[in-house]
């Protein structure tokens, strides 16, 4: 998502020789690679003596070792530190959460509302007094303000590092290479591999959640930050510094404000991402929404469907909120007078004062700290939530999935099982089976092919580090469904992007679903899945699918409708029809927006691996899962870096030629 | 939940007053227990819906009738022993025997203290449903299942049958089980338990054959009918947790039972809350939790209700723990 929001440079390059010859070498490689495989198939797997399987006790001990100094009687000054830190997380999360209930219920939706209304807005503060009220019919008032207690926290802590690092990395291109493979990271590892280090620091509770939040919420704060600064024309830098200003001077007065909007973005980001975190952050103690979405998946699947539904609502009130906001308190709309500055200060004076009087009344009139689920009169109880008939609506339809004699199951089982049988098995034996010299050596020369020489020893070294780290089979299991899931979700994205470039109604209607997909906790929407098409690895495949199609799509549609309009004109001056224009320039121009958008897909998809191997996915995801489970720490970050060898190998592989000759950051 | 529990608390009091007196009845009932505040107690409630039921028995029973106030938290599996180490967790009611972490925390470093075993006996084992067991009786051991692997057989089994394994953060040996007998089974993994639920009803709903892993105490025992198939007896030094790896022939019988163990943090272990011990004598029979744990998930009752009912049904043995 961070990458999607970057600029696409319109795309009107002659395709080089080399580029036209590309797609033949890369398909004689493949081709040697399938007479490989079929002569020498299963004879050298991964050797054992390639094979340091030492590593994952080594970091069993590191583990052990952390644990020793946190409870060792002279303590490390780190660890001081770290408690410090601890300290004042539990002391954000618990005092806004404090504040919050003092507030009571009617408080909190007050102040929700009418800061957003001073700040942003009529409309987005009907969005916002929409979401509450729905947390409080929903029952799951308390929940959702615990959440978005430990949300503000999370992103307030995340901004306050990630943005001064942005800034660094946007004014020093050397700041930025140091910081891109430590952010992309981030972003791959797995959270569940570290959740228990994290729980050994910091114990569990907000402090834990929030840390967690925050390792995959600073990546994009940090790179929309970077490419904001970037963004500010070098002219006016030049000028500042021409009339004397010292680099402070230029950077308060001059990068960060003409940076602004792109600021605003990465706080609206770093929320998203933040929010998708919600459900992990519940396993060590973040409480709220996540925590009712696992016990539910356990005992009531209705329930954690009904609280997945609350972090969208949440996910997109706030994306409205920070949307408005940055809008209408942009400087540049705002040339005020002192007239217009008098009323706005009243206009906040009199947002706070009605704030406070609205929650001192409401305590005095005895309100509740969270929004009671029963009202009562003298004589008779009212439920005050529509909670039961919520659960009992997406009971009905969870009922109707699980029912193998429905229409919808005779459709998707097939689907399901064509899908095994002739996609991901095949690919997953060869990819297995081949020598695997031949993987090695085969898919570093069509990185070659495809984007170059340095990007092809990267992969090579990836894919060797893999192989040392003793988890050759299951990662190549693990490509296999990768492939399988980001050609799917490359598919569908272009298909679905050029039609809403075309389209602006499909976009449209588009946009609220593509915004659900990205903040929908993925164990959520696999529910159903598993139902629909019970076999191991599909519900994993399609979990990936529906998270990566969001980015491609955006990045299609972008690229589609930036073809530079000279192009489009001139096709159809020599008289191209629509389908034409389409086919013949529009889409081969915006040739790099798709690479990218294929280069994203498997990023997004990487990032759900573990959710596959919750739902039967198996592989490196399993062997994840399983290493916070059953405390096989090693194996799990094992298991990790491959992930992120994966990755980084994928990502080079289809980073292509076009965009590194432009020099667009990755 | 605690919104309902406060309107509730408000609503009725009459309800509340009593509350207030029931510490000091029971006070006086145990001769040497000394007049302390319970105070705040926090129980740490597991993702399953076993532990959510013991859980919220041992909420009604402390708030009830010790006036304590009972916090939930809901920290995974392992973390929660740190959780533990660190005081912010009190008890865990439903621990699955990780050895490796009674080592750690409760014989090296003594943060964490065993509470004495719930009473609640797991077992592990191969399950098939009813009716296939009814069609073929051979199945009842493990040597009916050879030579009829093929009945098994599913998408993405190939040519072998398939053996739907159990949560990969439960215990497990099936893959060398399956290796060490000789089954033609190919282990399929569903992932975590909903996964595998979904898997297994489904099959069972078609009425077709299927053959996992699973456990009891289980609400889903009373839900449907399950027949479990024998596997060779119990030798001395079999191993049940394949995660140390080595030879499957050392894995070739059938699991142990599981005791199912309560832990304290040490803080709350050696605090005087009244609460302690009437943790530590607590008891539950495993029909006890499947039959609260069925009114939580199956029923879908309120947990603070099925708990309180319990309780209130069980009054013999809730004032065995209180004495």
């Amino acid at each position: 998502m961070a990458v999607a929001s970057e600029p696409l440079a319109p795309a009107i390059l002659a395709p080089s020789s080399a580029r036209r010859a590309g797609p033949l070498l890369v398909g004689a490689v493949a081709l040697v690679m399938i007479v490989a495989f079929a002569l020498l198939r299963g004879e050298f797997p991964w050797p054992g003596g390639l094979t340091w399987s030492g590593l994952p006790e080594r970091l069993d001990s590191l583990q052990n070792w952390l644990l020793e100094q946190r409870t060792a009687e002279d303590r490390n000054i780190v660890f001081a530190l770290l408690d410090g830190f601890r300290a004042i997380a539990d002391w954000l999360v618990t005092s806004l959460l404090d504040l919050l209930e003092w507030m009571t219920w009617v408080g909190t939706l007050a102040a929700g509302v009418l800061i957003v209304l001073r700040y942003g807005g009529w409309r987005a503060a009907l969005v916002v007094l929409a979401a509450f009220v729905s947390f409080a019919m929903m029952g799951l008032w308390e929940e959702s303000v615990q959440t978005l207690a430990l949300m503000l926290a999370a992103v307030l802590l995340s901004l306050a590092i990630g943005m001064p690092l942005g800034v660094a990395a946007g004014r020093s291109p050397r700041v930025h290479r140091a910081l891109t493979p430590v952010l992309d990271a981030m972003q791959i590892v797995p959270a569940f591999a570290y959740l228990m280090p994290v729980v050994i620091l910091f114990s569990v509770g907000p402090a834990a959640a929030v840390i967690c939040t925050m390792i995959y919420a600073i990546p994009p704060a940090v790179r929309i930050t970077a490419l904001g600064i970037r963004g500010v024309e070098p002219d006016t830098v030049e000028a500042s510094q021409a009339m004397g200003a010292t680099p402070l001077q230029t950077l308060l007065k001059v990068q960060l404000p003409l940076a602004r909007r792109q600021l605003l973005l990465s706080v609206n980001q770093t929320i998203m991402f933040g929010l998708s975190l919600t459900v992990i952050a519940g396993l060590i103690g973040g409480r709220g929404l996540g925590d009712v979405v696992t016990s539910g998946l356990y005992s009531n699947a209705a329930l954690a469907l009904l609280a997945g539904g609350a972090i969208v609502i949440m996910a997109i009130a706030l994306d409205r909120a920070t949307a408005a906001i940055a809008e209408r308190t942009d400087p540049a709309r705002r040339h005020l007078t002192d007239e217009g500055r008098r009323k706005a200060r009243i206009a906040t004076g009199s947002a706070i004062a009605a704030i406070a009087v609205i929650a001192l009344a409401a305590r005095a009139f005895g309100a509740e700290s969270s929004y009671p689920d029963e009202l009562e009169t003298a004589s008779y109880v009212y439920t005050a939530t529509i909670q039961d008939q919520l659960l009992s609506v997406i009971q009905s339809v969870l009922d109707y999935v699980q029912d193998p004699a429905s229409l919808v199951f005779g459709i998707t089982e097939p689907i399901g099982n064509f899908l095994v049988q002739y996609a991901l098995e095949p690919l997953r034996i060869w990819l297995v089976e081949m020598p695997w010299f031949f993987t090695v050596l085969g898919l570093t020369a069509i990185a070659f092919l495809v984007s170059g020489l340095r990007p092809a020893v990267t992969v090579a070294l990836m894919l060797l580090a893999i192989g040392i780290m003793g988890v050759w089979e299951p990662a190549m299991d693990t490509a296999s469904q990768v492939l399988v899931a980001t050609a799917l979700a490359v598919a569908i994205g272009i298909a679905i992007g050029v039609w809403a470039a075309e389209s602006p109604p499909v976009e449209r209607l588009l946009r609220p679903v593509l915004d659900t997909l990205q903040t929908l906790p993925q164990l959520v929407y696999i529910i159903p899945f598993i139902y629909l098409m019970p076999v191991s690895r599909v519900p994993g495949v399609v979990a990936s699918v529906l998270y990566a199609v969001p980015v491609v799509i955006r990045l299609v549609t972008s690229g589609v409708r930036n073809v530079a309009p000279a192009a489009v004109e001139a096709a159809s001056a020599f008289g191209a029809t629509r389908g034409q224009v389409l086919a013949k320039v529009k889409v081969p121009l915006a040739r790099d927006a798709i690479m990218l958008g294929v280069n994203q897909g498997i990023i997004m998809v990487l990032a759900v691996v573990v959710i596959g191997g919750l739902v039967g996915s198996g592989a490196l995801g399993d062997a994840v899962a399983r290493g916070l489970q059953r405390n096989e720490f090693g194996e799990g970050v094992v298991a990790s870096l491959a992930i992120l060898a994966l990755g980084i190998a994928l990502d080079r592989v289809t980073q292509s030629r076009g965009r590194r000759r432009r020099g667009q950051p990755r | 939940m605690v919104a309902l529990v406060l309107a509730l608390a408000m609503g009725v009091a009459a309800c509340g007053e009593e509350k207030e007196e029931t510490p000091a009845s029971s006070d006086s009932g145990g001769a040497a227990a000394p007049k302390e505040e319970c105070g705040e107690v926090v129980l740490n409630e597991q993702a399953w819906a076993g532990s959510t039921a013991n859980t919220y028995i041992a909420k009604a029973v402390l708030e009830g009738e010790l006036g304590c106030e009972v916090e939930i938290t809901k920290v995974a599996e392992i973390p929660v022993f740190q959780a533990m180490a660190d005081g912010k967790v009190d008890a865990v009611l439903e621990d699955w025997q990780h050895v490796d972490e009674y080592e750690q925390y409760i014989e090296e470093a003594g943060t964490v203290v065993d509470g004495g075993p719930l009473g609640v006996e797991g077992h592990i084992g191969w399950f098939i449903p009813k009716y296939l067991m009814d069609e073929y009786p051979e199945f009842a051991t493990w040597e009916g299942l050879k030579g009829q692997e093929e009945l098994f057989k599913t998408a993405e089994s190939g040519d072998q049958g398939m053996f739907l394994g159990g949560d990969p953060g439960y215990v497990q040996k099936d893959k060398e089980l399956i290796k060490a007998l000789g089954l033609d089974l190919k282990h399929v993994t569903a992932g975590a338990e909903p996964a595998q639920v979904a898997r297994w009803t489904q099959l069972y709903k078609q009425k077709k054959p299927v053959l996992f892993y699973w456990y009891t105490p289980q609400f889903y025992n009373q839900q449907y009918e399950l027949a479990e198939v024998e596997l060779p007896e119990r030798t001395p030094d079999c191993k049940d947790d394949a995660k140390s790896g080595g030879d499957a022939e050392q894995y070739k019988c059938a699991y142990d039972t599981t005791i199912i163990q309560k832990l304290f943090s040490k803080d709350f272990a050696e605090s005087d809350s009244p609460a302690v011990d009437v943790l530590k004598k607590m008891e539950l029979t495993n029909d006890d939790q499947e039959a609260v744990a069925k009114a939580i998930a199956g029923d879908k009752e309120d947990p603070e209700k099925a708990g309180e009912d319990w309780v209130a049904e069980n009054a013999d043995k809730v004032e065995a723990w209180l004495n």
